[in-house]
């Protein structure tokens, strides 16, 4: 057998073989999605770790070198923060509003999505449609418009932190809708709701026993989406005069730089903590999240 | 058990007609599978009997009471839906006792059901698994068992085994039939599948665009169909020339016996007709090249081992393509090109003419 009859089959000795070129291309792709990921690392991670450097070393700012990136760790900043009582009371405020937004919202487009998916599934382009539209008007604008109705019409609604509660569903409604609707395709909510209507079931109990509990996965992500969105708001807040936690934050920041970035990082990793135990405790349970479409 | 009957039953979908004055009715304790290609109005048919849908015009009556407007909840019908539709968050068993449970029966009761139901379709062992935890045919069984726990007056199935393999689709076909003979519940069974339609049904509805071509029992819809479409959608038919000669039909140059039913008067005036010959009624013959000289023999276009038999696509001088079903070891020797003689069985039984 000649050399360009080898094992390999028909190769030309010099050329690389169709078998080593895909595995050139392919430890290419690899080396490429490496690199990617790497750098997307970095962008997320660097300006986190610059944060943590800044909050929680305790060392004079202009010292911050990489030859200090060891040095004096300490977790007093954060402790000071901690011990501030207008920072329990902005949280209150906020987890409240948090709280409500999310009733709010699930209680208008939870019965929403369904008769959409149900009755008039044509309706869903529109009403995906619709839901965007709190991102199209910016926040100045929907504050001011809707200050000045209500001004005249019931001016005690805007003086309660409560009068936040709407603008905060409105304001998550895009990412609300998205999740629920995105559940309710994902479990083919139509058919179930005919077999449990074959059976005897009602649509209240069709809704109780059959919707939201195949949903809760896409509930919850609707939900963590809304605590999220509210839990960061800043400008609705600011713009009524309301104190809530981020315009805690912001105050607190001005006054206490560091304390107030070790207080930030630490509601950041307590947020991400929160939600991963709970996509976790959903998928022990066989129910995965879903957020499609947003 | 409960008598159905659709009478002049319309539904519109824009400017598409689903169906078009439908009249049918299903006697108690029957199973009458509504077969028919895709947008025939079949699946139309039965959400309306399920009352997912509302007719244009026409009536649904359940033993002589009018149900049109019932909605579904009320009607006591059970469903089985082509993709399962069993309830994910609940296990098996919790599936089966769901419509129990929404109609408030005692719970003694209920176990006592389920227990039957889990155990007439074979499912003791996977009460308490999830849907996600069973397989295409364990669920297929659940929901059937699940359909059935309330009694309902009427069972309808939108094609239910279409989602499942060959082997589970014949053996879960047999258990369907099994279990309705069983309960004796009156049954809807929707499908495309003419083989699934003739081995389950009492009776067979050939649909085609929304109308209602014939409805008999598998033997006479195979032996007599009343429409080409019937004949075609029903099996593999060839359509072959028939003349009269004398007092006798003959096809492919030879008599035949000859249905009595369907003839036009046109036929009998002029002695032409269009003979509906199914392929196992077919006869073939490979010539030796000394029968084959001087003439102009059918002749093999393809050899088809099916197991049972073989299939032979002829080319025929006289005709256009004709099938064959040739058994065993007539076919054995048969190969493409060569020159063959076609004619009826003797014993092929009486041969349809249009």
């Amino acid at each position: 057998m000649g050399p360009r009859m080898s094992a390999a089959g028909l190769t030309t000795p010099g050329r690389p073989s169709p078998a080593g070129r895909r595995r050139r291309g392919t430890t290419g792709a690899e080396l490429a999605r490496w690199g990617f990921l790497l750098a997307l690392g970095l962008f997320f991670l660097l300006p986190q770790l610059a944060m943590a450097r800044f909050a929680f070393q305790n060392i004079p700012v202009a010292t911050l070198t990489l030859g200090t990136l060891t040095d004096s760790w300490s977790l007093r900043r954060l402790g000071e923060a901690l011990t501030e009582p207008g920072l329990w009371e902005a949280a209150q405020v906020s987890v409240t509003l948090a709280v409500l937004a999310i009733v709010l919202n699930l209680a208008l487009l939870l019965p929403l999505a369904v008769l959409a998916e149900i009755r008039a599934p044509r309706l869903r382009p529109v009403l995906t449609g619709v839901t965007l539209l709190p991102w199209v008007i910016p926040p100045i604008a929907l504050v001011v418009g809707v200050a000045a109705t209500f001004r005249t019409i019931a001016p005690w609604f805007l003086s309660s932190t409560l009068s936040l509660v709407p603008f905060y569903a409105l304001w998550a409604m895009p990412f609300t809708y998205r999740a629920l609707d995105a559940g309710l395709r994902a479990i083919n909510a139509r058919t179930l709701v005919e077999a449990a209507q074959s059976l005897g079931a009602s649509m209240p109990t069709v809704l109780l026993r059959v919707i939201v509990p195949n949903m809760s996965a896409s509930i919850v992500a609707a939900s963590g989406l809304t605590a999220a969105t509210v839990l960061g708001e800043f400008a609705f807040a600011s713009l009524l005069l309301k104190e809530t936690l981020p315009t805690y934050l912001v105050v607190y920041q001005r006054q206490a730089p560091q304390a107030g970035m070790a207080l930030a990082l630490a509601l950041l990793l307590l947020t991400t903590l929160a939600l991963g135990a709970v996509v976790q405790l959903l998928r022990r349970r066989g129910l995965g999240v879903t957020t499609t479409g947003i | 058990m409960a008598t159905i009957e659709m009478t002049a039953v319309r539904k519109e979908f824009g400017t598409t007609v689903a169906l078009a004055d439908l009249h049918l009715r299903v006697e108690s304790g029957e199973l009458v599978a509504l077969l028919g290609p895709s947008g025939c109005g079949k699946t139309t048919a039965l959400r309306l009997l399920a009352g997912f849908e509302r007719p244009d015009a026409g009536r649904i009556l359940v033993d002589d009471q009018d149900v049109t407007t019932v909605p579904p909840k009320d009607r006591r019908f059970g469903m089985v839906f082509q993709e399962y539709s069993l309830f994910p968050n609940l296990t098996a068993r919790q599936n089966v006792e769901f419509g129990l449970k929404v109609r408030r029966t005692g719970a003694k009761e209920i176990a006592a059901t389920v227990d039957r139901l889990l155990e007439v379709t074979r499912l003791e062992t996977h009460a308490s698994k999830f849907p996600h935890q069973m397989s295409g045919g364990q669920k297929q069984r659940v929901a059937l068992a699940r359909a059935i726990a309330t009694e309902p007056r009427l069972l309808l199935l939108d094609e239910p085994l279409s989602a499942l393999d060959a082997q589970v689709r014949e053996h879960l076909r047999e258990e369907i039939r099994r279990l309705q003979q069983e309960v004796g519940v009156t049954t809807v069974f929707v499908t495309h599948d003419q083989h699934e339609a003739m081995a389950v049904a009492d009776r067979v509805a050939v649909m085609r665009d929304g109308v209602l071509e014939q409805i008999d029992p598998p033997r006479t819809l195979w032996s007599r169909p009343a429409t080409a479409f019937v004949a075609g959608f029903v099996g593999t038919v060839n359509r072959l020339s028939a003349t009269r000669r004398a007092a006798a039909w003959h096809v492919l140059g030879g008599p035949v016996t000859v249905a009595d039913e369907g003839l036009s008067a046109d036929a009998i005036g002029t002695g032409r007709a269009t003979a509906v010959v199914r392929p196992e009624q077919l006869e073939v013959r490979a010539l030796t090249p000394h029968e084959a000289a001087g003439s102009a023999p059918a002749r093999v276009r393809s050899v088809s081992f099916l197991g049972a038999f073989t299939r032979v696509v002829l080319t025929h001088p006289g005709e256009d393509m004709i099938t064959a079903d040739v058994l065993g070891a007539d076919a054995q020797d048969l190969r493409t090109g060569d020159p063959v003689a076609v004619s009826v069985r003797s014993t092929a039984g009486a041969v349809v003419l249009q």
